[in-house]
């Protein structure tokens, strides 16, 4: 579904990231780790049109993708997450996940003024929403300012405004950064089911390995800009250079 | 009462003022209390508008009654005074399709205005639209057709064959108040509807809404288009109630009155925009008949006027930042849907 070609993205003389090949295949869960400064999000930002590559392809869906605006991709389904959560301060959470969908609408100024041509689509819409955010556990916040959320709502949150956009292929950046363990753990069985139920695809950016080799199914390691390892979780868990790449060489 | 105050002559001159001024200030909040749109040209528009209504009425009024002399001569102002009241239909046809084209037009200038400027900073848009509004008022300062600085005057009054003047000020200040009432209804439609909700989008976070596969400017131009017409409307109906237009009444004081009168209440809520533009009017109005009452004050209550708004947005802004009525969440259909699916389970 997503393929990825020697992409190589350099900041000045800074090789963040340099000759990466991999590949996310439909239907699967997909671990992306590796120590502090590897290139992880930097992939992401390449592949979801953030930063244009230096050099390499970025293809989706047998279409390729790279050089084209974010908004761009976006629409394609290819929707991503951030690190540091951009999300609407004065909005409700509710609202928050609302305006992900794309093409609403109600969303044409002139379709604005006539509620009936639009009420029906978004009571669908707010009901979706509101599932989403029953399973994430966000359901007492709905009708609450974003501003007065908590820092782990706020992670939560941007990951079902990600749920909720049409996505097919979803890039989650550190999900269950600052989450609770069980909250974790919940998130990562709700990525399970959407996969299972809807056939979404995700390939996720995770620091907290415990939780994700529980429910990934491939795992590439990034090293310096560069492919370290991959395969199964287990084989990487075991993979020497890895451990080293992590707490440094015996 | 004090002598030589006429209280129902100054509630029709603030109503009407009143309406006038909501009007704009909720075209301005519609940019910066929803969008984010910093809009320092408000009075642009309202002088757009202001000049069509006076233009396209005066010379309607000359050629249909067969009269060839220029727009702003005497004779022309002597002419519309003795045409003005002959024929009630054209009157009132010609406020109403005045009001649609200017619309229109002051929504396709302020549209053609932001193009270039609203793929860039916001400052921008500010200085751009803050400037074309002095260049067009110098302009029209020069500009032979229009009267230069002397403006044109002895434009016909949609009710001008209305005999009473009392009555004929009292029915048009309603008439400013249904308009300023369907621009609150049209105002609050937009604000609560998604559209309404990409504007705060917007205004939040430019970059996240353009993640999100939203056209943002076409968002934001489709604002100013609206928020220009109606500024453009707001015109229309000031220069049927003075009966002259003139380039020095649109300076850029008026659109930091406009200003003051969002901030003062409220932005991001169109009520805040009306009780602003209600107070500011008032004191307006109060210092201007004080002024009328006591001529040989050392110290004019027109100068007074700017002090006193001064000090409403200082106090506003120590003691209620957001303004007297802060803004209050989007009232969409979502809500409904979300109580009702939370409701099931309950009983579930």
């Amino acid at each position: 579904m997503l393929e990825v070609i020697d992409l190589a993205r350099y900041f000045g003389g800074i090789k963040a990231l340099d000759g990466v090949s991999l590949k996310v295949k439909k239907g699967s869960i997909v671990g992306l780790i590796g120590p502090n400064g590897s290139g992880k999000t930097t992939l992401f930002n390449v592949v979801t049109g953030f930063y244009e590559p230096t050099r390499g392809e970025v293809w989706f869906n047998g279409e390729r993708i790279d050089g084209l605006n974010p908004n761009e991709i976006y629409l394609k389904g290819l929707v991503r997450t951030f690190q540091i959560p951009r999300l609407f301060q004065s909005l409700s959470v509710l609202e928050n996940v609302l305006v992900t969908p794309p093409h609403q609408i109600g969303e044409s100024p002139l379709n604005a003024l006539f509620k009936k041509k639009w009420a029906n689509q978004e009571m669908n819409l707010a009901r979706q929403a509101f599932n989403i955010l029953k399973m994430l556990g966000l359901a007492p916040y709905t009708n609450i300012k974003v501003s007065d959320l908590s820092a782990a709502h706020i992670k939560l949150l941007e990951t079902a405004r990600g749920l909720m956009g049409g996505a097919k292929l979803l890039l989650l950046d550190e999900p269950t950064a600052g989450v609770a363990y069980t909250t974790a753990r919940e998130l990562f069985d709700f990525i399970v089911k959407l996969r299972d139920e809807k056939g979404l695809t995700f390939f996720i950016i995770e620091h907290r390995l415990e939780v994700l080799m529980d429910y990934v199914e491939y795992v590439y390691v990034l090293h310096n800009g560069k492919l370290l390892s991959e395969g199964k979780p287990d084989e990487v868990v075991e993979d020497k250079k890895v451990i080293e790449a992590y707490i440094g060489e015996g | 009462m004090m002598l030589g105050f006429d209280v129902i002559g100054f509630l029709i001159s603030w109503l009407t003022l009143f309406g006038t001024y909501a009007i704009l200030s909720m075209s301005l909040n519609l940019e910066i209390g929803f969008t984010g749109m910093a809009d320092f040209g408000k009075v642009a528009f309202y002088g757009i508008g202001a000049y069509l209504a006076a233009t396209i009425t005066a010379f309607t009024f000359l050629f249909v009654n067969g009269i060839k002399c220029p727009l702003h001569s005497v004779e022309a102002i002597v002419a519309l005074k003795e045409c003005a009241s002959k024929n009630p239909a054209l009157n009132v046809s010609i406020f109403v399709l005045c009001i649609l084209i200017t619309f229109i037009i002051t929504g396709a200038i302020g549209y053609l205005i932001s193009y270039p400027t609203l793929r860039v900073g916001p400052a921008f848009l500010g200085i751009t639209v803050l400037s074309f509004g002095e260049l067009l008022r110098i302009f029209m300062r020069h500009f032979e057709p229009t009267g230069g600085t002397k403006g044109l005057a002895g434009i016909p009054h949609p009710l001008a064959w209305i005999p009473d003047p009392r009555l004929r000020d009292g029915i048009y200040a309603a008439i400013v108040l249904v308009v300023m009432l369907l621009t609150y209804l049209l105002s609050e439609k937009i604000a609560n509807s998604p559209f309404g909700r990409l504007m705060r989008t917007v205004r939040d976070d430019e970059i996240a809404t353009l993640c999100l596969g939203k056209h943002v400017p076409r968002i934001k131009a489709a604002v100013f288009f609206l928020a220009s017409g109606l500024a453009g409307i707001a015109g229309v109906l000031l220069a049927y109630y003075l009966g002259s237009v003139n380039p020095d009444m649109f300076v850029p004081a008026v659109t930091f009155n406009v200003w003051a009168m969002v901030i003062f209440g409220g932005m991001g809520n169109n009520k805040g925009a009306l009780i602003g533009s209600a107070i500011i009017t008032f004191v307006d109005r109060i210092s201007f008949v004080v002024n009328l009452l006591f001529p040989q004050a050392i110290i004019s209550p027109d100068y007074i006027r700017w002090m006193i708004v001064g000090l409403l947005i200082l106090i506003t802004l120590l003691f209620k930042p957001q303004g007297l009525m802060p803004e209050t969440p989007i009232k969409t259909l979502a809500l409904t849907a979300v109580a009702e699916e939370s409701g099931g389970e309950e009983n579930a």
